[in-house]
């Protein structure tokens, strides 16, 4: 009779453990990280097709903690990616602060915990147009003083009628340009027309420039 | 017999890869990254010798890679400074990171960085009746109605400026005289804006 009583009692212990061991108990991981850089509204982030909007912090220059709904058990895998981009900027996993290696993949419970990195950046632009009726040497365009400037090369002999095209080096959107001729040509006068404006969301193409004799 | 040829052979072997390893003539790189060079004049001292002048890079940011021409050697110390700088350039805003140390492999994490002496950027305004938007560049300046001076940011010597109007005032019009130019090493303070009617 003894044993009859002990086997029940040892099946009931050893379910209560089974039960403290399983469900709710088992480690689970959230799918969680930092957006540095963040500024403008609509940055959303997907871990296996599921969307998370991330929006832009309450103090400019502050990282944002994000954090997936959906949590993860060791083993699961997952792969955060950036499914749509903030207006007027442009993000992708980032390296974090201590590593060397993007860390948006990977397999829950290698590390004690997910902190994705994400970093965005404000979009930049090239300042740019036309160059007319140049034929002296030394032309340098400049916009501002931390700018950057463009040195026209010198024209062929006689020269070409085609206008040149120009690029100068890219400007932050919202951020102002003013492109003025920093050395005149040889023998020459330019003037430039749509010098100044406030960078939008293309490359801007129409800071022309004409060349006459002085 | 054969095990003491084996032992002096081995010995001998060891011998070689130590001198190839240890020797005088240094063979370990020692440089970095350097900004503040526009201008011939940078020159950098390795424990206070092996002066070394930075070539200027042609991409006019001022920021280049250096690496001193004298290699040095596993352990030896070594204490990077800025000996003397151009002249665009005050030394006592030269800043440095990881410039001391003992050398294990080559170094190449030096960094160094000098700021460029800058000259005020400013003039005259005329006749302002309204709010008058200039830039030079990324830096905006909003002058008020009825101003007649204005300031721009410090500008870097040697670098470009253009003062130029993004928004003129509500029904007037506004030039620019000497708004161009690049800066010396004094102020300028010629700028002149005038506004009609």
């Amino acid at each position: 009779m003894k044993s009859s009583l002990i086997r029940p009692a040892l099946a009931l212990a050893l379910a209560a453990s089974l039960a403290a061991c399983g469900g709710s108990d088992k480690a689970e991981f959230a799918v969680a990280g930092s957006v540095t850089g963040l500024v403008y509204d609509g940055l959303i982030l997907s871990n296996a097709s599921v969307p998370l909007t991330v929006a832009p912090p309450a103090t400019a220059g502050a990282a944002v903690r994000f954090s997936f709904p959906d949590t993860l058990e060791y083993g699961d895998t997952y792969n955060v990616t950036v499914t749509g981009n903030p207006k007027h900027q442009t993000c992708a996993p980032g390296v974090p602060a201590d590593g060397l290696y993007t860390n948006n993949a990977d397999t829950a419970g290698r590390l004690k915990t997910i902190d994705i990195a994400i970093t965005c950046e404000i979009n930049k632009y090239t300042v740019g147009g036309t160059i007319t009726g140049l034929t002296g040497a030394n032309l340098v365009l400049a916009n501002g003083s931390t700018g950057g400037t463009y040195t026209a090369a010198t024209p062929a002999t006689p020269p070409s009628t085609t206008p040149i095209t120009y690029e100068l080096p890219v400007v932050q959107f919202g951020t102002t340009y003013g492109v003025t001729v920093s050395r005149q040509p040889v023998g020459q006068v330019c003037t430039v027309s749509n010098a100044t404006g406030t960078m939008g969301d293309e490359p801007v193409k129409n800071v022309n420039v004409v060349c006459v004799a002085a | 017999m054969k095990s003491s040829y084996l032992r002096a052979s081995a010995a001998l072997a060891c011998a070689v890869l130590l001198t190839a390893c240890g020797g005088d003539d240094g063979q370990l790189l020692l440089g970095g990254q350097i900004s503040g060079v526009t201008k011939p004049g940078m020159v950098l001292t390795n424990n206070g010798g092996s002066d070394y002048e930075i070539p200027v890079p042609s991409n006019g940011t001022g920021v280049t890679t250096f690496f001193f021409p004298n290699l040095i050697s596993s352990d030896d110390k070594y204490d990077v400074r800025v000996k003397s700088v151009p002249s665009n350039v005050d030394i006592n805003t030269c800043q440095y990171l990881y410039n001391t140390g003992r050398a294990g492999f080559d170094v190449t994490t030096i960094q160094i960085s000098c700021a460029f002496r800058t000259q005020a950027l400013g003039g005259t305004v005329s006749n302002l009746k309204g709010e008058l938007i200039l830039v030079n560049g990324s830096d905006r300046v909003i002058v008020p109605a009825g101003a007649t001076t204005f300031a721009m940011a410090r500008v870097a010597q040697d670098a470009p400026y253009g003062v130029s109007i993004l928004t003129n005032p509500p029904n007037q019009s506004c030039t620019i005289a000497n708004g161009g130019g690049t800066m010396g090493a004094a102020d300028v303070n010629n700028v002149t804006v005038t506004c009609a009617p």
